[in-house]
């Protein structure tokens, strides 16, 4: 599949910098999300939300809720048939039935002609709750007799770490006895720990802390639902994936997914937050129970509490090393915590502990743990830039406290193509290797000695790296492309195209087929229309989708050569495409355009079939994606600020398709990842409650609290993706973490475990080491 | 948001009337950037709300009858920011409204807002404090002044009666030699709340002190002036030894809280900080 | 409660329009006068998707009453330039590929062309803390600042 096309001529495809097409309507407002549909009849829905995080419904009472004029419906779990009392997912549990397990946790729904009227409906809800005790942490959750969380008999759900092609694998072990919340544990080991500990010269023992993150995406989930008279269901949803939607909504809802059509609207960000149905069910059942369409848009403070945020995590790491710098040991033992519903992704963690870098023994356990906190989806690499950031910064110390360099050091312990994973699995091509080694280079890390040493009075500076990646993900999927009566080429998938992707895929098809991009339109179908595409999710539309373009686009040129021979009275074997005309090779004159053959199959009583390329692709080999960043920093010690003044990114792309829109990933992964590092966390009190629910205190970082983001491309084409791509989007939110913490070691002394690095942090951590 | 009833008064007397006749539930609403959030989470629910945009009189900013400035409640933190006067007279002030939210925010939220809301945290009270500003209250009794130290009660309490409103504040001129400094630690750059603020103020007259102010925000359940910390430096020439001395006195009056924009620890190691840099500054801009 | 009359100029004609009292001007905007263009991505100021120009100035349309814009002139991204007709910023922004999910950029673009109308000059520092009230959570900013960056200092070029 990754032949290199061999065009006629260079058309304008793969490799130009193209901006998206739709640019104009985005920059004047003209394009559409969900909140910006207003049918006629609408209606406004709310939800009355749990103000604890762990209680039992006595009674709900709505009556006085019902009687407000203006409300059109009031809908508690009792008058939803479909609800299953042991909720196997988030989607399922649309409003608790008699126990709610997380704060924020949707028990009644209101739909209303006005938001207003809905909101004040809500007051007029009485609901009775018992209190009952909370789990709120994970490594108290853990243990036996810890508040329960999930009904007895409720699976784990391993359908995230499917969705993001993460390595299977890794044995799962049956939980201990009575740890009630612990709902999937997983054990890899190799070699004799014990004993590399014990031959070891220097071992660092230390636990990371990544709180709970949101993907932070500026559009709140929004969905319009509405039925027709024969019990069809249309949903316009913000989605990252319009077939996930469709087959979650008719799980939860019985309903056939031929019954149901998802049409996904301009996705305002989804960073794995709007893969799995949230909020879609119980607008569905609203709309169902007024007969009229029913809109709900999510409050950004709805969004922070009971949104699906990033699990928790926190590793102990001890790591074993020799004094000539050979590596001996690593034990570990990563904790995820997943809220109140399982959806973990646990093989991440193990495989970049256990065997990014080669450990002849290891021991690394993971947990995935309940607690009563909203239930987490996928983020962006979901899990990795946690477990980088443990690891990374443990290689980092190891390097220190032998005294050797610390990119040499990755370099030599770096497992490289067809080294053995943790899982067994080897290590398939990847330029892991190359970043680094492209990143050492560069001049801000060469000259680091000089930036710390130019530090003016009252500041402290230091410069860090790290390096970290994404195993890749795969989907099966599929595409179309014809040829349109005026030669122009039509391409149709249903990828959700948020970041920019329908441009790359249009250059794709441009190139296998011939043609300059300007004559290819792609469009995103809706479920009824399209054909089985998968999530916009796990760095996989280009190096999934963008085959099934490129082959479905090398079918309508073969098809489209096959006309011409015949026209021509040629051999396809001496035919090009050039100029939108095939031609006969080196017989400029004798020719037919592709309008011709276009036209021939769309004439009426035409004997010539239309061009029609089809490709529906499934996959088996990922393409793993490494990214190195630098961090140049200056700190105030005594406030604790960290001035960012130089960021540097360097990523394996594999073939960059489009590189105005891969440098624009690696900037807004680069971004995310520094929030993560400096600012942002979801904080909860003792009761599970979070207690900072807006965006003033779940601070994302603004334009003045970065510099630029220097990108630097390499390319390491990869065996299998379209023309060499590998997937670009998550690698760039992994390594910030841990190269922050290590520039702020190299300018402090100081080593932070515990995510964010606020300045809180900084400042008190260097006033108590002085 | 809830429904609600919208007044739109367009003098004080029409608002001082409005409030007379209040329901039990009405609110007055500056630049919204407080109030509207707090209408939107429920955590408010008036019956009725009455619309300051209407009233001249609050956007003013003149010259006090006697001396100094009165700047109407109703003055964006943009219009600190950037007046001249306000520059040119009470820096620490403008650099306060320089901090508020985002110019998108700025160009809505108000000195009275800031005031009236009376978060521990609002900016503009330590450089008020650090004036010596006072505010003017009207309502069917009439006009009344109040120290601003005396104008916070508790946290999002004040001393305005339920029918009255704050009119305006009343900033003396400082005397020659002066100068003064606002300072907050946060997080973030722009769009961010105090975890703690500092504003100092000096004077001098031959090199020596002859008036020392320094008022705190978000380490106390009010905006409180450091009197002790103030004294330390009155009567003598401003020196590193006794910035720092007055740094530490400072802490005496810091009484804070932990919470999720910071710890205890954290708030008291900043008191000491920002007290020294701003007294810094004070100094140097008071010499200048 | 009966719905009140709101007066005001958008986007360069007078409007008239009936309004709730408690509808924010983005309220107003989006549901009452189809002007979609502002977003409403957080309802508490915090993140600049809703900015609008309030008599030039940038504001968060999310936290104004809509009958607090009686009388007042108002700019929305639906005004600043169309698709064929761009405002120089958002021929800027297309060009180098700034937005992705497309969600911020109206209120980033509101509050660029603010900053240019009173700074026509701006250092990068200027344009940073200019836009910090607009979260953007794909692009990381540096495409913005080239963006901005680029359209000022062809402003300037033509001046002289």
């Amino acid at each position: 599949m990754s032949t290199v096309m061999k065009t006629t001529r260079d058309v304008k495809g793969i490799g130009l910098s193209i901006p998206r097409p739709d640019g104009p309507e985005k920059v004047t407002g003209q394009v559409q999300y969900v909140a910006d549909l207003s049918p006629r009849g609408l209606l406004h829905a709310k939800l009355l939300r749990s103000p604890h995080a762990h209680a039992r419904i006595l009674r709900i009472d709505v009556s006085r809720a019902r009687a407000l004029p203006g409300v059109r419906a009031v809908l508690t779990a009792a008058d939803i048939p479909e609800l299953k009392r042991k909720a196997p997912t988030r989607a399922h549990a649309v409003l608790a039935i008699d126990r709610v397990v997380f704060a924020g946790q949707p028990v009644a729904a209101v739909a209303a002609d006005e938001p207003a009227i809905a909101e004040e409906a809500l007051d007029l809800i009485d609901v009775q709750y018992e209190v009952l005790p909370v789990s709120a942490d994970p490594l108290e959750a853990m243990k036996p007799g810890a508040p329960p969380v999930a009904d007895a008999g409720t699976e784990a759900d391993t359908s995230e770490a499917q969705a993001h092609g993460s390595v299977a694998g890794v044995t799962t072990e049956a939980k201990p006895a009575k740890a009630v919340n612990i709902s999937q544990q997983a054990r890899i080991q190799r070699g004799d720990v014990a004993k590399g500990f014990a031959e070891s010269d220097v071992v660092i023992e230390k636990t990371y802390r990544v709180p709970m993150v949101h993907q932070g995406y500026l559009e709140p989930h929004a969905v319009l639902a509405q039925w027709d008279t024969t019990g069809f269901l249309t949903l316009w949803s913000s989605t990252q994936g319009s077939f996930n939607t469709r087959s979650e909504v008719a799980d939860v809802l019985e309903l056939s997914e031929n019954r149901i059509k998802v049409i996904p609207m301009e996705c305002g960000g989804g960073f794995g937050g709007k893969i799995r149905a949230l909020c879609e069910p119980i607008t569905a059942i609203l709309a169902r129970a007024t007969g009229r369409p029913v809109r709900y848009v999510m409050t950004r403070r709805e969004e922070l509490e009971a949104g699906m945020p990033a699990p928790q995590v926190i590793i102990r790491l001890k790591t074993g090393v020799k004094r000539d710098g050979t590596l001996m040991a690593i034990e570990g033992e990563a904790v995820l915590e997943s809220g109140a519903f399982s959806g973990a992704v646990l093989a991440v963690s193990g495989v970049f502990l256990a065997s990014l870098y080669l450990w002849p023994s290891f021991d690394v356990k993971g947990f995935e743990v309940l607690t009563h906190k909203p239930s987490i989806a996928a983020y962006r690499a979901p899990v990795a830039p946690q477990t980088i950031f443990a690891i990374d910064s443990q290689m980092e110390q190891l390097a220190k406290a032998i005294g050797v360099d610390p990119v040499e050091f990755r370099l030599r312990h770096l497992q490289r193509e067809g080294d053995k994973m943790a899982n067994g699995q080897p290590w398939l091509s990847n330029g892991g290797a190359e970043v680094l080694t492209r990143l050492a280079e560069h001049p801000l890390w060469k000259k680091r000695a000089e930036w710390k040493a130019s530090s003016p009075k009252g500041r402290l500076r230091g410069t860090g790296l790290s390096l970290g990646g994404w195993l890749g993900g795969l989907q099966p999927t599929g595409a179309t492309v014809r040829l349109n009566p005026d030669g122009s080429v039509q391409v149709l998938t249903g990828q959700v195209d948020i970041a920019g992707t329908n441009i790359a895929l249009a250059q794709i098809a441009a190139t296998a087929y011939g043609i300059d991009v300007d004559k290819v339109r792609i469009t995103t179908g809706d479920t009824d229309v399209a054909p089985m595409t998968g999530l916009s999710a796990g760095s996989k539309t280009i190096y999934t989708v963008g085959v099934a373009v490129m082959e479905a686009a090398k079918d309508a040129r073969n098809q489209t050569l096959e006309i011409a021979a015949k026209e021509l009275e040629a051999s396809v074997h001496d035919l090009e495409i050039d100029n939108e005309k095939v031609v006969v090779r080196g017989v400029p004159d004798k020719g037919i355009t592709l309008a011709q053959i276009g036209k021939k199959g769309n004439l009426y009583m035409s004997k010539v079939q239309p061009v029609l390329g089809v490709s529906h692709p499934a996959f088996s080999q990922q393409a793993p994606a490494f990214c190195a960043q630098l961090a140049k920093i200056e700190i105030d010690p005594e406030t604790g600020e960290v001035t960012l003044h130089d960021f540097v990114v360097v990523q394996d792309v594999g073939k960059a398709i489009n590189p105005l829109a891969i440098e624009g990933q690696m900037q807004g992964g680069a971004v995310q990842s520094l929030g993560m590092a400096l600012t942002e966390a979801l904080v909860y009190d003792d009761k599970a409650r979070l207690t900072n629910p807006s965006l003033l205190d779940y601070r994302k970082l603004t334009s003045a609290d970065l510099p630029n983001i220097e990108t630097i491309i390499v390319e390491k084409p990869s065996p299998h993706g379209p023309f060499g791509a590998r997937g670009v989007g998550e690698p760039p939110i992994v390594p910030a973490p841990a190269a922050i913490a290590n520039a702020i070691e190299d300018a402090t002394g100081v080593r932070l475990t515990e995510l964010p690095l606020t300045s809180e942090r900084i400042a008190l951590a260097i006033a108590s080491a002085t | 948001m809830r429904r609600f009833e919208l007044i739109l008064p367009e003098s004080v007397d029409d608002c001082v009337r409005a409030l007379a006749q209040r329901g039990p539930e009405t609110k007055l609403l500056a630049g919204g950037t407080d109030l509207l959030p707090q209408l939107k989470n429920g955590l408010l629910k008036p019956a009725r709300v009455i619309d300051l945009s209407g009233v001249a009189r609050l956007r003013a900013i003149e010259p006090a009858d006697g001396q100094g400035l009165r700047i109407g409640s109703a003055v964006t933190a943009r219009t600190l920011e950037l007046d001249n006067i306000v520059r040119a007279r009470y820096l620490s002030l403008a650099e306060s409204g320089a901090l508020v939210g985002s110019v998108q925010v700025r160009n809505l939220a108000t000195l009275g807002g800031n005031l009236c809301n009376a978060a521990p945290s609002a900016d503009m009270a330590p450089p008020l404090l650090a004036l010596d500003a006072e505010a003017v209250i009207t309502g069917p009794k009439g006009e009344r002044r109040v120290p601003i130290a005396a104008f916070f009660t508790g946290v999002r309490h004040t001393v305005l009666a339920p029918d009255e409103l704050l009119v305006e504040l009343v900033v003396p001129t400082p005397a020659p030699h002066s100068g003064g400094n606002y300072l907050r630690h946060t997080p973030r750059r722009e769009l961010d709340i105090a975890v703690v603020g500092v504003a100092s103020q000096l004077t001098l007259a031959n090199g020596v002190c002859t008036k020392a102010r320094i008022a705190l925000a978000a380490v106390a359940p009010v905006p409180v002036r450091a009197t002790a910390a103030e004294q330390s430096l009155e009567g003598q020439p401003v020196t590193p030894d006794r910035i720092a001395r007055a740094a530490d006195l400072a802490l005496e009056v810091a009484r804070p809280i932990s919470d999720q924009r910071g710890s205890a620890e954290f708030r008291r190691h900043l008191v000491r900080v920002l007290t020294r840099r701003t007294l810094i500054t004070a100094l140097a801009r008071a010499s200048a | 409660m009966a719905k009140l009359v709101l007066n005001c100029t958008v986007n360069g004609e007078p409007a008239e329009v009936l309004v709730q009292p408690w509808d924010t001007l983005l309220d107003a905007l989006r549901e009452r006068m189809g002007l979609t263009g502002p977003k409403e991505g957080c309802g508490t100021g915090d993140c600049g998707a809703c900015t609008v120009h309030l008599d030039g100035k940038p504001i968060a349309s999310c936290l104004l009453l809509a009958m607090q814009a009686r009388g007042h002139v108002v700019l929305t991204i639906e005004g600043l330039g169309r698709p064929g007709a761009l405002h120089p910023l958002q021929d800027a922004f297309v060009r180098h590929g700034v937005p992705q999910c497309g969600f911020c950029i109206p209120g980033v673009l509101m509050a660029a062309a603010a900053l240019l109308t009173e700074n026509p000059h701006p250092t990068e520092e200027e344009i940073r803390y200019g836009i910090a009230g607009s979260l953007c959570r794909c692009t990381g900013y540096t495409k913005m600042l080239a963006a901005i960056t680029e359209t000022a200092g062809a402003a300037a070029g033509r001046r002289s």
